[in-house]
This record gives structure tokens, C-alpha cells and sequence, in this order.
């Protein structure tokens, strides 16, 4: 019994594998660049609402871990695309790292001020906000507007607008990473359902197989089948625990619209 | 001079108007004798340790005033548990800095103690959050600053653990509120006092809402603060508007030594700028 899952761990376990499935399956629909895009265009409307010289947006990226700046707008914006600035550095990653909003103003009148991050993006800011972009799964990045033109400072009204922006960019940025992490969350699904009872390269080729499924077929649980039935170099036992699993899964899936 | 509209907070309107408010605590007869000269008159903060936990201070900085007595900072021990240990007294952001210019502005003579929770690419922010705000009990200090927040769920038992505490052990926590609209702790339960930024450039003025779970606006636009390498600038949030509060409630309570979170609570909403009675903010001699 000590190395067999449970019938909660199959359940929570085969569930975990279901929403994984269902989402990936969402993440497919979109397009590879949709994130890229829905960024795009998060930030010119920002730059557009504000009059500002540039917004920009950097995401959380680990190994090693960095800020990214991955969409800019304005003419001042250009600069800063696609440059990386430590989450423990300048007030992206204050914002970042404390989930506050902020703004200064009187910016170019600190001569040191974050001066070396503001060097390599290619322009000095006279006043900026910065929020994070924050969803249940906790923070992914900082949305920043620089210099609003009528104005040298942001109001309170300034920054709940800038919050209700960087809302919609955290929701669309969740939904694209669930593509991204998916063999990750497989992996983790699977390990867990085998409780140790299948080798890691196995549990690899299984959420390599599942993950690749998503984006190729409407219909993730009916592929999952065929997928992990043709994994050759499962042992007896672990084919059996697949079994099982999948007996539950089809239980699921049965309940979604399929192919007949 | 009325601020423009768009400056004040959005609860900030009604309670104005005291009459039409369910906050009615600080129209009871016996409150009505409470004004700020009784609150804080006189009082400089003397004898009162507020811990900032945040991202260091910078304790040559001018705006610091010498007033900066202790700083550490919490770090992963190698078995990656949160531990404490002695910091230098630097700041890594300037943001620490700047909430210790603003509480020593209404409290010159508070004990500032830095606990240092941000930077160094600190991961598991939110148990080494826990652990700094955990030591800064354990010290007795009166006052906590808080300007971060943990959107763990994982980390509600926690915070709500260490809500408690400091409640038991008479410490303030004082805590920036979030304006993004997702759960954060522990700036949602009912012993913090949670505050909001409102536009107005007057540190003494500040207001109670009725209807928490921000409780208190005070100024957090276009305040000018102190920032890194002794430098200064003018910063707009919701987590230089909790400072403020702060350095009021290190004010009460070196004048009134040992009153409990929720006493000075009653106390600040007695005397807010949007409580009824057109003497609540009579201005305070200050010595």
C-alpha cells in the first residue's frame, strides 16, 4: 500500500491533470505571439491615456532571476526593450518585490537616482509610476509610464487607472504562461499520481507526450490516451497504475463534448 | 485650499459629511473631549520604537536624523529557513529611508528600527516578510510600518497568527493599503491600521473611514521624501501615506504610554479631519 497512490491522490492528482489538460487547451487557441501582442497593446493604450513619452512593461523571468522589459511604447520607449534589470534594483523592482504602486517626480533632479538602469534603457526620466502587475498567482512584472506631458506628477486617479491596466495585463499574461509551464505542471501532476513508482524520464516522455497533445487536438483527454498507450518502455505495474488513471480521466472526459 | 477631486481618496466624500456616517464613534459624548492637543500636544515621539520593515534604512541620511538605534535584516539560512541577523545601516532602494523621513517628520524623536525584508534577491518574500515582522514583536517594538503585503494564500494563517500577536503585545501595526484589487495580507484584518493615500500636501491631515477595510487616508501624493544615498525627491503611493499614520500614532503613544491598537484607533478617528465636531482638529502645540 506504501508506494500505491491513494484513491484522494489519484482523484487530486487526475484532477491536477485535468485542469492542466482544459488549460492548455485554452493556451493553444492563442496564437504564439498573442502575449507579445495583448502586452503591445496594454502599453500604447497607456501611452495614449496618459500623454506620456513612454510606457513600458517588464515581466519576472527566473534563471537567473531579472525584471524584462518586453513591451515599450512613446518615442522614449524603444530604448528600453528587451533590457533586464535585477528584481532587487530600482523602483521596477521595489514595485515588483512589494506589490506597491508608486511614483516619483523630480526624477532627473537626483543625479543617482537608478541612474545606471535609466542609462541603458537610453533615457532619464523627469517623473515615472510603476505599478505591479498582480493576480491571484501572486506578481509577474511592473507596468511603468514615464513622463506624463500634462503634468510633472500622477495623481491618485493616475494611479487607480494605471492599476485597472495592469490588471488586464496580469490576467492575459497568466493565461499565456499556463502554455509555457504545462510540461512543468504535467511533470508534477504525473510524479505525484506515480508516487514514485515511475522513473524520471518516464514521467518526462509522459508530459512531453501530454503537453505536445495540446496543441495539436481539440480534444486533450481522448489524445492523452493514445499518447501514453503508445509510451513502449512503461513496466507492467506502471502500465496498470496508467490504467487507472486513465479509467478516471475517461470518467472526466466523457463529461466534456468529444468526437464520436 | 481644496484639493482637486481627483486627489481624495473615493471614500473620503461622505464621511466628510460626519452627519450621514455609520463611523459615529467619534461623535459619543465622551470623545467629544478628545482633540489633537490632548492626543498628541507637546509629544515628540520620545521613547517610542516604530520598526520599519521594508527595505533598510539608511541611517546617515539626513531626513534619518540620528534617530535610526537598531538594524537587521532577514536572510535564508542555508537550510533556506528565515533567519535575523544584524544589518549595516544602508538602505537598498531608499524606500525604507524615505518612510523613516516621513514618521521622524511628525515624531522627531522616535527610535527608528530597521528591519530589512526587500532586496539581495531575497526569495520566499513572503516567509522572510513573516519572520521580520515576527523579530520586530519578539523586540517590543510599538510600531510597525509596513508598506509590503503577501498575496500568499499559503501565508494567511500566518500574518493572521502575527495580527494577533503584535494586537496582544500592544504593537500598531501600521500597514500601506493595496490599490490593486486582489486579497493581501496582512493590510486586511481588522487589527492593522490599514491606510490609503489621499492628494492633499499636509502631513497632519489625515481621515478615518467608516468602511474598512482601509481605515485611514493620509497623504501620499507628491510627498516629498527622503531616498537613497542621502538624496531627496517627491514620491506618490499608498505606502507614504502609511508612514504618516505611523509617525501620529508614535506620537500618541509617547504621550500616552501603553494604550492598546485598538485604543489609539479610537483615538485617531476622534480626531481625524472628517470627524464631526469643528474642533477635532484643533492644531496641537508642539514643543
Amino acid at each position: 500500500m506504501n508506494d500505491e497512490p491513494t484513491g484522494d491522490e489519484l482523484t487530486d492528482a487526475v484532477q491536477a491533470l485535468r485542469a492542466v489538460a482544459l488549460r492548455g487547451a485554452v493556451a493553444a487557441r492563442m496564437e504564439a505571439d498573442s502575449e507579445q501582442r495583448l502586452l503591445q497593446s496594454i502599453v500604447d493604450a497607456t501611452l495614449r491615456l496618459f500623454d506620456a513619452e513612454a510606457a513600458s512593461i517588464a515581466l519576472f523571468e527566473p534563471d537567473p532571476d531579472r525584471l524584462e522589459f518586453r513591451v515599450a511604447a512613446g518615442p522614449q520607449g524603444a530604448g528600453a526593450i528587451g533590457k533586464s534589470v535585477k528584481p532587487s534594483q530600482g523602483i521596477a523592482g521595489f514595485v515588483f518585490s512589494t506589490g506597491q504602486a508608486l511614483a516619483l517626480s523630480d526624477v532627473a533632479s537626483d543625479p543617482r537616482f537608478d541612474r545606471s538602469t535609466a542609462e541603458r534603457t537610453g533615457y532619464l526620466p523627469r517623473s515615472l509610476a510603476a505599478v505591479p502587475l498582480v493576480d491571484e498567482g501572486g506578481a509577474h512584472g511592473v507596468l511603468q509610464v514615464l513622463d506624463k506631458r500634462s503634468s510633472p506628477t500622477f495623481s491618485l486617479r493616475d494611479m487607480e487607472l494605471l492599476a485597472v491596466f495592469a490588471t488586464q495585463a496580469a490576467t492575459a499574461i497568466a493565461a499565456a504562461r499556463v502554455q509555457r509551464d504545462l510540461p512543468t505542471l504535467l511533470r508534477s501532476a504525473i510524479g505525484a499520481v506515480a508516487n514514485g513508482s515511475l522513473s524520471s524520464p518516464q514521467i518526462d516522455a509522459l508530459a512531453t507526450a501530454a503537453a505536445d497533445l495540446d496543441r495539436q487536438a481539440e480534444l486533450p483527454f481522448w489524445t492523452l490516451v493514445d499518447h501514453v498507450s503508445s509510451v513502449r518502455n512503461l513496466g507492467e505495474r506502471e502500465l496498470s497504475l496508467l490504467a487507472d488513471i486513465l479509467s478516471v480521466v475517461a470518467i472526466h472526459g466523457a463529461r466534456a463534448p468529444r468526437r464520436r | 485650499m481644496p484639493p482637486p477631486d481627483d486627489d481624495l481618496p473615493a471614500w473620503s466624500g461622505p464621511f466628510v459629511d460626519a452627519g450621514a456616517s455609520p463611523g459615529s464613534l467619534a461623535r459619543s459624548a465622551g470623545l467629544q473631549s478628545i482633540d489633537r492637543d490632548w492626543a498628541w500636544g507637546r509629544a515628540t515621539g520620545k521613547r517610542v520604537r516604530v520598526a520599519i520593515i521594508d527595505s533598510g534604512v539608511e541611517g546617515s541620511h539626513p531626513k534619518v536624523r540620528g534617530r535610526l538605534v537598531e538594524s537587521v535584516a532577514v536572510q535564508l539560512s542555508a537550510d533556506g529557513d528565515p533567519e535575523v541577523v544584524p544589518d549595516e545601516p544602508q538602505d537598498l532602494f531608499g524606500h525604507g529611508t524615505a518612510c523613516a523621513g516621513i514618521i521622524l517628520g511628525l515624531a522627531p524623536e522616535a527610535e527608528i528600527v530597521s528591519v530589512r525584508v526587500l532586496g539581495a534577491d531575497l526569495k520566499g518574500k513572503g516567509a522572510a516578510f513573516a519572520r521580520g515582522l515576527e523579530w520586530a514583536i519578539e523586540r517590543g517594538v510599538q510600531v510597525a510600518n509596513l508598506s509590503l503585503s503577501s498575496k500568499s494564500e499559503a501565508m494567511y494563517p500566518v500574518f493572521h497568527e502575527l495580527a494577533d500577536d503584535a494586537y496582544f503585545h500592544n504593537v500598531a501595526l501600521v500597514s500601506a493599503a493595496n490599490n490593486v484589487p486582489v486579497q493581501s495580507y496582512p493590510s486586511l484584518f481588522s487589527s492593522v491600521l490599514s491606510v490609503a493615500a489621499h492628494g492633499e500636501p499636509d502631513p497632519w491631515r489625515f481621515y478615518y473611514n467608516p468602511r474598512p477595510p482601509v481605515e485611514f487616508g493620509a497623504w501620499g501624493v507628491d510627498v516629498p521624501i527622503a531616498w537613497k544615498d542621502g538624496t531627496e525627491t517627491a514620491a506618490t503611493g499608498n505606502s507614504f501615506a502609511a508612514p504618516h499614520i505611523a509617525g501620529l500614532v508614535a506620537l500618541i503613544l509617547s504621550k500616552h504610554p501603553g494604550l492598546t491598537p485598538f485604543e489609539v484607533k479610537a483615538i485617531l478617528a476622534a480626531v481625524a479631519d472628517n470627524a464631526a465636531g469643528s474642533d477635532a482638529r484643533r492644531t496641537p502645540a508642539i514643543s
